[in-house]
């Protein structure tokens, strides 16, 4: 291929990194819009008028997001992405312009295509320029946010300002006249509802140009030095001062006690401290904002934000890394001598006793907050209910319920891990098989919705029937495979029991105190119940066993 | 003949439609330096790799030490150092951070020996591993895997980074040194002359194969440069057997050839030439005219 300008070039680039995600933008839209409307199709006029309303948000959700793919290939790094880039014979303004005029553009073109479908098809007035304009104007604003700066935290502050307004306004222009008995923005009052002032588009227009301006200003100081350089840190890597903030000796007794003090200071204390941080982050957020109605969105949006940072923060306990969209172990742990699972084991138990009080900082900071918050009566409902569940267990099912915790927490980060590292491994066959697990649920939907409101009901029902035996199956598989690989021995197994049988009796214990009676239940759905208590013996094998897969490719 | 420490057999690897490893066959004994040679992308990396469990063998086996690194991790790499080609160290820590983070791993190792090393270096225990350049990370990343006196050594790319003086001294030094105690040495290299300097045995991979493998001193014995004049003018390169390589033009020309010399002559002496002079090729002659431009290439250009 041929490519005649340096513009043309760039923008076959971006297209090349992105173009799979575009696409999985396109799908998703397409087929959940269309999945939702077909399958309340058959039901009364306000639930399928309800279906539109969430088939549109499912159509505006992925472009939220930014763009994945170019985080990855840049490692996450702040700043500019495409910093390889610098020394094109370009100039900033186009090596800028380029990529952000197409990212921009894109997600406002995929929202438009997507949209025009689901208007088509289905009939209702799915809003089509004033929500792609915003959609750009959001883009535009991440773009100028992650390139500008090389400081994660001010580029993470930035971009959920930038949709935390983005938001407000949504609510504010949506909500904007009461209707008693339904929300306030029913399909019938789109074309009222979306049709926004000629003013909106100049101030989208002078959206784009500052932040094309700031960026192009801060990318040329990168570009020939001036701005602080934070480039070597691998993603998820922490900043290098997080890490060394926690200063103690690496004890040289045992490899065990070394690989501890390395897990700990590379990411579970940094973790921890971004989780302290966090709990005392947010009740400030809603201080600030308690007294301002429009920005209390904010607040509950940086309150969900901080549960979700931990989660994504702590998850990557055997620290895949990624170069240029490269996906691997590190090389140095690999090559130390320390067996696969006492390495995978280690790992997840350091992550997970970082993780879970992070979690309960974080937790605890915004439970607190609720109970200021004006206005959401709902939320105090739901405070009440938790607490009075919370209030009537005994002192031994609350016991049960720590232990649930934190092996729930440990399962998740074990099995987090192991599907990251199988991703890394595998990424083309799991792509496939995620793609036609989507697949398969959106043609499960549509068919199902002929069955009208028993459709719901046909789909989830067999899934019972699924999962037991899944768990049990991909538990033997891999207790076969973790044995014939020796990866586990045999001390190491009576453990493993050891933590499945606590975890089970926690389980069980919770389900009595829940009020269920496994024993008049179906045998089917008294094993499904039981079904997660194998989790934690099937996360103890697949946790070593796709460890040991990216440490020997 | 010693103990065998590294025994590869009909070895294959391959990454999607590439071979990276095509049948490779591989020994080594203690006491002995191996120098592996290769063009980019011929192979050397993926065979390192193996040998120290990062990869698993499509076809073949790999046993080091006569274990399998796959299968025992632990076992083999607590007997092996390791100097990767990308350095890969975490940049977090500080040197001495990653002295005690390795020592912990390996009850020999010998603190003086680290402690002699750095000071010999020049390195800072005190830094950080993202302040060092490429060379000081090549150095730190050299004490870690030597300073508990393994029993194998294998270094991926050692010289790449370091400089002439570090190189040629220290590197040469501690390699002699590992392999004068008993121990063995498996390094990498696209320098001709640092692999002809340190190996007892050199190995030539070419497009995931095996060309050459043996003693050095056998494998200079067995091919010579000679200098030939024929009578007869040539446009293309005569068919010379054993010539591996050839130069020149016109009546004059420089062959590479394997094999006995009296046979080259003789096979010379049939096309109305002579052999004006021959001596031992470089391992850089024998490289290039097996790896690199051989005959048929020179007879097609």
């Amino acid at each position: 291929m041929t490519l005649r300008s340096p513009v043309f070039a760039m923008l076959w680039e971006n297209w090349r990194l992105t173009q799979l995600e575009a696409a999985w933008r396109l799908v998703l839209g397409i087929v959940g819009g269309l999945a939702i409307l077909a399958v309340f199709s058959s039901q009364r006029e306000v639930i399928k008028d309800l279906s539109a309303a969430i088939a549109l948000v499912l159509v505006v959700l992925p472009h939220f997001l930014g763009w994945l793919s170019i985080a990855k290939l840049n490692s996450g790094r702040p700043g500019f992405p495409l910093y390889l880039l610098y020394t094109r014979p370009v100039r900033t303004a186009v090596l800028v312009g380029v990529p952000m005029a197409y990212l921009t553009v894109l997600p406002a073109a995929i929202y438009l295509v997507s949209a025009l479908l689901l208007r088509v098809t289905s009939g209702y007035p799915f809003p089509l320029l004033p929500v792609a304009a915003w959609i750009a104007a959001l883009n535009v604003v991440y773009a100028a946010t992650n390139w500008s700066t090389r400081n994660r935290v001010i580029q993470m502050l930035g971009m959920m300002v930038a949709s935390g307004a983005w938001v407000s306004l949504a609510n504010h222009r949506l909500n904007a006249e009461e209707i008693q008995g339904s929300y306030d923005w029913p399909p019938n009052l789109w074309p009222t509802r979306f049709d926004f002032p000629l003013t909106d588009y100049a101030l989208i227009g002078a959206i784009g140009l500052a932040s094309f301006g700031v960026a192009v200003a801060r990318v040329a100081r990168q570009r020939h030095g001036d701005a602080p350089a934070a480039m070597m840190v691998d993603f998820p890597g922490f900043p290098e001062w997080l890490v060394n903030l926690f200063q103690f000796p690496c004890p040289t007794s045992s490899a065990t006690r070394a690989q501890v003090w390395f897990d700990l200071k590379s990411s579970g204390l940094p973790v921890l401290a971004i989780g302290l941080l966090l709990a005392i982050l947010n009740p400030l957020v809603f201080a600030i904002t308690r007294p301002i109605e429009f920005a209390r969105p904010f607040a509950i949006m940086f309150a969900m934000a901080s549960v979700l940072a931990m989660l994504i923060l702590g998850v990557n306990a055997f620290g895949i890394r990624w170069r240029q969209g490269r996906a691997y172990a590190s090389a140095f742990e690999a090559t130390q001598a320390y067996g696969t699972a006492r390495l995978a084991g280690i790992k997840v138990l350091v992550r997970s006793v970082c993780v879970l009080p992070a979690l309960i900082a974080v937790g605890l900071s915004i439970w607190a907050c609720l109970s200021f918050m004006v206005g959401e009566a709902h939320l105090r409902s739901w405070q009440h209910a938790i607490e009075g569940a919370v209030g009537v267990l005994t002192g031994y099912q609350q016991v049960a319920l720590a232990v649930v915790a934190f092996i729930g927490v440990a399962v998740m980060v074990a099995s987090v891990a192991a599907i990251m590292a199988l991703a890394a491994r595998y990424p083309r066959p799991l792509n496939i098989a995620t793609c036609l697990y989507l697949l398969s649920w959106g043609l499960a939907l549509v068919l199902l919705a002929q069955a009208g409101h028993r459709g719901i009901g046909l789909l989830f029902g067999p899934t019972r029937f699924i999962d037991a035996p899944a768990i049990v199956l991909a538990t033997v598989y891999l207790s076969w495979r973790v044995f014939a690989e020796r990866l586990l021995t045999l001390r190491w197994a009576c453990g493993v029991v050891l933590i499945s049988a606590a975890f089970g009796a926690a389980w069980v214990t919770l389900l009595r105190a829940a009020g269920v009676q496994l024993a008049g239940l179906p045998t089917m759905d008294a094993v499904w119940m039981l079904s997660p208590a194998l989790l934690p013996l099937m996360v103890s094998v697949l946790a070593p066993w796709s460890l040991s897969r990216i440490r020997h490719i | 003949m010693g103990q065998i420490v590294i025994d590869v057999n009909d070895l294959s690897r391959s990454f999607g439609t590439k071979d990276a490893l095509d049948h490779v066959s591989f020994r080594a004994n203690d006491g002995q330096v191996y120098g592996l040679v290769g063009a980019n992308g011929a192979g050397k990396t993926t065979l390192l790799k193996h040998l120290l469990g990062l990869l698993r063998a499509t076809t073949g086996s790999v046993r080091v030490f006569g274990l399998d690194p796959v299968r025992d991790p632990v076992g083999v790499l607590s007997r092996v150092g390791y100097l990767s080609e990308e350095r890969e160290l975490p940049e977090w820590m500080r040197v001495d951070e990653l002295m005690r983070y390795t020592q912990a791993f390996h009850p020999t190792w010998d603190a003086a020996y680290a402690r002699g090393l750095l000071e010999t270096f020049g390195l800072d225990p005190s830094k950080k591993i993202k302040e060092l350049s490429k060379g000081m990370r090549a150095q730190a990343g050299l004490v870690a895997a030597v300073a508990h006196r393994p029993e194998l050594l294998i270094l991926d790319e050692p010289s790449s980074g370091l400089d002439a003086v570090v190189r040629r001294d220290i590197l040469d030094a501690i390699v002699r040194t590992v392999a004068d105690d008993g121990r063995t040495v498996i390094f990498s290299s696209h320098l001709l002359d640092e692999v002809e300097r340190m190996s007892d045995h050199v190995t030539m991979m070419h497009h995931g194969r095996v060309t050459l493998s043996g003693a050095l001193d056998d494998v200079r014995r067995g091919y010579q440069r000679s200098r030939v004049r024929f009578v007869e003018h040539f446009d293309q390169p005569p068919v010379l057997e054993t010539a591996l390589a050839m130069e020149g033009g016109g009546r004059t020309w420089s062959v590479v050839h394997s094999g006995s010399l009296e046979q080259f002559r003789y096979s010379v002496l049939a096309l109305g030439g002579e052999v004006v002079e021959s001596r031992d090729a470089t391992l850089e002659e024998i490289f290039l005219a097996r790896a690199g431009r051989n005959r048929q290439q020179v007879e097609v250009a």
